[in-house]
C-alpha cells in the first residue's frame, strides 16, 4: 500500500508545478527519503516531460539506484555534481560529471545545454537535489547569484525549477532566496507525518 | 520563433553591419555566439585581436575554433604555427567536435608550421637575424596572398619575437607585421603568452608592447574558487564595437569547443 505521507507530497508536487514554474520545497533531512520517492513517482507519471536531474546532495549512482523500481530513468538526463569531487570517477552516458562542485556557470550552461538540444514541444524540468547542498562548497551569497541566473535561463526557455531544500542546511541567507527567487514554496513540517 | 532565439538568429547571419563604427565595415563572425552578441556582432573585420593567456588557457582552441567557424562559413582560413608541432596541434584538435579534418583537405582550414618554413628559407630557426625576420614577414603575407585567406592566426607572436635577438628587433619587427596585418586585409587573431599573473600585475604580453599593434585584446584567464580553477575570458578592448569588458566564465568541452557565460562574482 502507498504510504500516505509519500502521496500526499506527490500530490503538492504536483498541483504547484501545474501552475508555477519555479518550485521550492524546504524540508526537515527525516523526510528527505520519502520526498524523494514523491518526486520519482511524480516523474513516473509525467513522463512527457524532459527531466534534467541534479545530484548535488549525492552522486548519480546512488540517485538512480534510488529510482529502481519507481521509475523508468532511461530517458532522463543527470548531472552529478559531487562524484568527481569526492575522488569517484565513473562515466555514464546518461549522466554529466562536473569536475567540482563550486563550477556552477558550467552547471547552468551545461542544463541549458541539454535543454537546448531537446524538442521544443515537450516541456523540460530541472530538480536541484538539493540547492542547499550547494552551500557546503561555495559561499551562500555565490549560490543565491547562481540561482538567480539559473531561474532567470530557465525563464527565458520556459523551463521548470523543483529545487529541494533541507531544513538543516539552511541559512537565513539561504531562506531569503529561495522565497524571493521561486514562485511557490512547499513547506514539509514534520508535523505533516 | 521566441524572441531570443530571433536575436541569435540575426548574430549568426552575419549580415549586420557595425552601428558603433557607423560605416559599412561588416564583422567577421567568431562562431562562439555569446561572444558575437557581446561584440555586437562579431570582430569587425580587418581588425588584429591579440589573445591573451597563460598555458592552458584555451588560446590555441580558441583560434582554431575560430578558423574551422570562419571556414565553414566559406571564409578561407590559415594557422601559422610556431609553438607546436603539426601532427601534436591535428591530434589536440581532433578531440573537438568543431574540428572537421575534411577542411584542411579541402584547403579551407590551413596549417604551416613556420618552423619548417624558416628551415626551407634556409633561415636560423632558434635564433632570426632582421633580414631573417623580414623574409618571414614577406612570406607570411605571400602565404595570406596566395590562398586568399579571410582570417589568419599566428600562435604565437611571444615565440616569434622569442627568436629575435634584441628589444629593438622585437619592437620592429611588431609594427612590420602590424603594418602587414592591416594592409591584408584579413583577420587576424595573434597568441600572446603571458606567466599567470596575481592580482594588480596584469600584463597583456611578454615584450608590453604587442598589444599596441592590436585593434584587440582578448584575454584568457582564471579565477580561483576555493582551489577551483574556473576559466574566464574579458574582451579588454575592440576597436571599432561598443562591446562589454566584464569578466564571464568560460568552458571548454570537446562537444561545443569554447563556450562562455555569466560569471559569478559573488564573494562571501
Amino acid at each position: 500500500m502507498e504510504n500516505t505521507l509519500i502521496q500526499g507530497l506527490k500530490e503538492r508536487i504536483a498541483n504547484a508545478v501545474m501552475v508555477n514554474p519555479s518550485v521550492g520545497i524546504i524540508l526537515p533531512g527525516n523526510n528527505y527519503k520519502d520526498l524523494t520517492q514523491a518526486i520519482f513517482q511524480h516523474m513516473n507519471e509525467t513522463q512527457n516531460k524532459t527531466y534534467i536531474y541534479v545530484a548535488i546532495a549525492k552522486p548519480f549512482h546512488i540517485v538512480k539506484k534510488e529510482m529502481d523500481g519507481i521509475v523508468d530513468s532511461s530517458a532522463f538526463f543527470f548531472i552529478d555534481c559531487v562524484s568527481r569531487a569526492a575522488g569517484i570517477h565513473m562515466t555514464d552516458p546518461q549522466c554529466f560529471f562536473l569536475d567540482s562542485p563550486s563550477h556552477l556557470e558550467q552547471l547552468i550552461l551545461e542544463i541549458v545545454n541539454i535543454i537546448k538540444d531537446q524538442d521544443k514541444k515537450s516541456d523540460s524540468v530541472v530538480i536541484l537535489d538539493a540547492i542547499s547542498s550547494l552551500v557546503l562548497y561555495n559561499d551562500e551569497l555565490l549560490v543565491t547569484e547562481f540561482f538567480t541566473h539559473l531561474i532567470n535561463n530557465m525563464n527565458l526557455y520556459h523551463a521548470h525549477t523543483i529545487s529541494l531544500c533541507l531544513e538543516e542546511e539552511m541559512t537565513d541567507q539561504m531562506n531569503k532566496m529561495l522565497y524571493l527567487i521561486n514562485d511557490k514554496i512547499i513547506k514539509v513540517k514534520e508535523s505533516f507525518i | 520563433m521566441p524572441e531570443y532565439e530571433k536575436e541569435i538568429v540575426k548574430v549568426s547571419e552575419g549580415k549586420r553591419k557595425n552601428s558603433f563604427m557607423n560605416n559599412d565595415t561588416p564583422f567577421c563572425i567568431t562562431g562562439i555566439e555569446p561572444l558575437d552578441q557581446k561584440l555586437g556582432g562579431g570582430i569587425p573585420q580587418g581588425n588584429s585581436v591579440l589573445v591573451v593567456g597563460s598555458s592552458g588557457s584555451g588560446k590555441t582552441t580558441f583560434c582554431m575554433q575560430y578558423l574551422t567557424n570562419g571556414a565553414k562559413q566559406g571564409e578561407r582560413g590559415v594557422f601559422f604555427t610556431i609553438t607546436e608541432p603539426l601532427f601534436k596541434l591535428t591530434k589536440n584538435m581532433e578531440n573537438f567536435k568543431f574540428y572537421d579534418k575534411k577542411l584542411i583537405e579541402d584547403g579551407m582550414v590551413n596549417i604551416i608550421d613556420l618552423r619548417i618554413i624558416s628551415d626551407r628559407l634556409g633561415l636560423n630557426v632558434e635564433k632570426y637575424s632582421v633580414e631573417d625576420a623580414s623574409a618571414l614577414l614577406e612570406v607570411l603575407k605571400d602565404i595570406a596572398d596566395e590562398l586568399q585567406v579571410k582570417r589568419l592566426v599566428i600562435d604565437s607572436i611571444t615565440a616569434l619575437c622569442y627568436r629575435l635577438e634584441s628589444d629593438e628587433m622585437i619592437r620592429d619587427f611588431i609594427f612590420k607585421l602590424g603594418s602587414s596585418l592591416a594592409s591584408m586585409g584579413c583577420t587576424t587573431l595573434l597568441t600572446s603568452e603571458i606567466p599567470p599573473v596575481m592580482v594588480g600585475d596584469l600584463k597583456y604580453s611578454k615584450y608590453g608592447i604587442e598589444e599596441f599593434i592590436a585593434d584587440g585584446i582578448i584575454y584568457l584567464s582564471d579565477i580561483d574558487r576555493k582551489g577551483d580553477l574556473i576559466r574566464t575570458m574579458q574582451v579588454v578592448k575592440m576597436r571599432g564595437t561598443s562591446h562589454s569588458r566584464s569578466k564571464v566564465a568560460m568552458n571548454i568541452s570537446s562537444d561545443r569547443g569554447i563556450e562562455i557565460i555569466t560569471l559569478l562574482k559573488s564573494r562571501g
